[in-house]
């Protein structure tokens, strides 16, 4: 009798503590929540302070990227990855571990982007990316200074006839699924009054077969990506001469580097280790000639490259190496460097620098003084 | 005296076998629960953290993108949205398992076949299409048939009636000039008249064993009514034929190719499924009664009909509904051909801002609710069928 009195006694406390413990389980969860609001040490999560030491001690980058545009992220014969979009991911690791091929290529489709960087799956998102209020706002994504200044095109058959997107009316258009792209085409058509069907897809791959076999008669995305896409084009089914982009832009795309909202310390460290890249082409400094800079007698250049002047190397407090910008040109390249390179007049794209020269030239770009 | 005593005291409540098992019943549910409330409290304290909305309210925005074949505006709410995708879904979906058991019944029923062309084929057909993936059939049925149709310039056209090309097939269809509203009324008074005369042809048969007729009667009061309506009411529907246009056809019902694809691709796969089940199911038919079907002399065609068949039927049911509740959850695959169901368009949400959490858990509930109204239905039919009292 007493021994099952104990044991009724033992399970009432057993519920209470469950409760209790239940209890004080939503207080913790409240207590973190408001330490977001307030805290920052707090909100970068895992324990392990900011994911600046977190990648350091990983020694790797895991980057997520886009593995079919041509130009911009793909993957070569040899299985590489390459583009301008993977040479920026190469410019953070080169910045922070020192090393431009510590990088893990984590390909992304456009849908699964948000969602990957948002489970920590990827440290950095470069994947021409467009930067809008909705995203920086619902997505817990924050966005980084634009590597690309984009806009939205059309490209057709030369043999169309197409000129202009009136001529367009009961046209079925290609477009990529999850994209602004999908959003602009919507809201241009609807502006200019002409009827269309859209056909969205997930992957460049369908769509280029849609295409081909003419099940659409229009292909839209960002100019950039059309350019990649028509220097691709198979020679079977006409090549590159036989599609025309038109001139239309039906948007403004600026394409960036995206971090995740919460880790002030990390958007810091991967936004400088970019923008290294477009002072350095300010500078004139290239991967080919960064031994002699390294001499040079320009104190500015010297406080960038992380010399020592009047005996101490300048340290802006970003918590990146001082010689950060330096390995960024060595082993990468300036801003030009890496615009010719991948998509420039003597890359298979063709693209003219135009609001992607430095503002010194007419552009865009311009980097905020490193001092 | 004691032993008396016990046997008719009933046991304290800690050692009633009865009261011990509600409580651990209950004990259970509590972690159950609470298990739950933990890992739903991580999940929104997470995400309040990267600064991400835990609520139901995106529901409301603009959904900003368009969907084809649909009446659906861009400025319409997210929700609008969800709900042409389960429209979608749902066409895919109850077309699929209506086709998908007609096939299944006549690929089944010709595996038992006596003919051995006959036999065999059946054969190859199940052992093809049940050992592909279905995502294969589907992405073969739209890039290997449906986008090699001509392309719209070149488009065929049969009779001047159906244009096929590889924008979709389109045929002739009712176009609404006039108010349906009145034929409506006229339909469902047909269809309750059609009902009356079923019963009374019923009882009658039952009463004085004269031949009942009721199909013919019934539908031929059905036609009847629904024919001197349409006239009455000033033809509300008239037949429009596709018209080929430059880049589009207007008029007429199309048939996108990808709608097209993912229906062929279900139907194939799944009715594969039903195949083999309807041949098990006729094999599960005690031989006797085939046996005695002959010895009363029906012919192949009766004893099937009458005999066979509706045993077969009834032990078939439970494994068919499987099959329909597989056909649903796997149009979810129409993305990889970018047939907007509610998938694709729950997937485009989330990449246009939509929460993903939030939104994988509606999309989550709607196949539930698609399931279980499945699995509703044919547990009716199950319940109904089931042999009573022996």
């Amino acid at each position: 009798m007493r021994g099952s009195r104990i044991w009724r006694v033992g399970l009432v406390l057993a519920a209470v503590a469950l409760l209790a413990a239940g209890c004080f389980h939503s207080d913790d969860g409240e207590e973190a929540g408001d330490g977001a609001g307030t805290g920052e040490a707090e909100a970068q999560g895992d324990g392990g302070g900011s994911l600046l030491t977190q990648v350091q001690d990983r020694g790797t980058l895991n980057c997520g990227v886009n593995d079919a545009v041509p130009g911009f992220g793909f993957q070569d014969e040899a299985g590489e990855f390459q583009g301008f979009d993977i040479d920026f991911c190469r410019v953070v690791a080169a910045a922070i571990l020192g090393d431009a091929e510590a990088v893990e290529y984590r390909p992304l489709t456009a849908e699964q982007r948000f969602t990957a960087l948002q489970a920590r799956e990827v440290d950095v998102l470069i994947r021409n990316t467009t930067f809008t209020s909705s995203r920086d706002g619902t997505e817990g994504a924050r966005f980084l200074y634009t590597t690309f200044y984009d806009g939205q095109g059309m490209m057709v058959r030369a043999d169309s006839g197409y000129e202009s997107l009136e001529d367009m009316d009961g046209e079925t258009i290609c477009v990529l699924s999850g994209t602004t792209t999908e959003l602009n085409l919507e809201s241009s058509f609807q502006a200019l009054g002409v009827d269309y069907e859209p056909l969205a897809f997930e992957d460049n791959e369908p769509l280029q077969e849609a295409f081909i076999q003419e099940r659409c008669g229009a292909w839209t995305s960002d100019k950039s990506q059309l350019a990649g896409v028509r220097s691709n084009f198979p020679e079977d089914q006409g090549g590159p001469e036989s599609l025309v982009i038109l001139d239309e832009t039906m948007s403004k795309e600026p394409l960036g580097p995206v971090v995740r909202d919460g880790d002030d310390d990390w958007a810091d460290a991967v936004n400088w280790a970019i923008i290294a890249t477009v002072q350095a082409e300010e500078f004139e400094i290239t991967s080919e000639n960064i031994d002699e800079m390294l001499e040079s007698d320009n104190p500015e250049i010297q406080r960038f490259l992380g010399q020592p002047v009047e005996g101490e190397a300048f340290d802006s407090g970003l918590g990146l190496p001082p010689d950060f910008a330096e390995q960024v040109v060595r082993q990468v390249g300036n801003y030009g460097e890496i615009y010719e390179r991948n998509v420039g007049e003597t890359s298979p794209l063709e693209l003219p620098r135009d609001f992607n020269a430095l503002w010194t030239d007419g552009g865009l770009h311009q980097a905020p003084p490193y001092r | 005296m004691s032993t008396v005593a016990t046997t008719t005291r009933r046991p304290p409540p800690w050692r009633n076998v009865r009261v011990l098992r509600w409580v651990f019943q209950a004990v259970f549910l509590f972690l159950v629960a609470l298990l739950l409330l933990y890992l739903w409290e991580t999940a929104t304290d997470n995400l309040r953290r990267l600064g991400i909305r835990t609520d139901f309210r995106y529901l409301r925005q603009p959904a900003g993108f368009a969907i084809p074949s649909s009446d659906f505006r861009s400025s319409q709410s997210l929700f609008d949205a969800i709900l042409v995708g389960i429209q979608n879904t749902a066409k895919v979906a109850l077309l699929g398992i209506v086709l998908a058991t007609i096939l299944g019944v006549v690929v089944g029923v010709a595996r038992l076949s006596t003919n051995w062309l006959v036999r065999r084929a059946a054969a190859a057909y199940v052992e093809t299409f049940r050992n592909i993936p279905v995502l294969i059939i589907i992405i073969f049925c739209w890039l290997g048939v449906f986008l090699r149709l001509p392309p719209i310039r070149d488009a065929t056209e049969v009779l001047d009636l159906v244009v096929v090309s590889n924008r979709g097939m389109v045929v002739p269809w009712f176009d609404k000039v006039g108010s349906g509203a009145v034929f409506g009324l006229v339909a469902v008074a047909g269809f309750v008249l059609a009902a009356a005369a079923w019963i009374w042809r019923s009882r009658r048969f039952d009463r004085t064993g004269q031949p009942h007729r009721r199909a013919l009667w019934a539908g031929g009061i059905l036609l009847a009514v629904l024919a001197v309506g349409f006239f009455a009411t000033g033809r509300p529907w008239v037949l429009e034929t596709p018209e080929r246009g430059e880049l589009s056809t207007a008029g007429g019902f199309r048939l996108s190719p990808e709608y097209a694809a993912l229906l062929i691709g279900l139907t194939v796969y799944t009715a594969s499924h039903i195949a083999e089940i309807v041949r098990g199911s006729i094999l599960a038919v005690p031989r006797g009664q085939t046996e005695a079907a002959n010895a009363v002399g029906l012919s192949g065609l009766v004893r099937l009909r009458y005999v066979v068949l509706p045993q077969a039927f009834r032990i078939s049911i439970p494994p068919v509904a499987n099959q329909y509740l597989n056909l649903v959850k796997n149009s979810s695959l129409g993305v990889a051909v970018s047939y907007y169901e509610v998938t694709k368009i729950t997937q485009v949400s989330i990449s246009q801002a939509a929460p993903a959490v939030q939104a994988i858990l509606l999309l989550m509930g709607v196949y539930l609710v698609f399931s279980l109204s499945i699995a509703f239905v044919t547990n009716l039919f199950n319940r109904r069928l089931t042999l009573k009292g022996r």
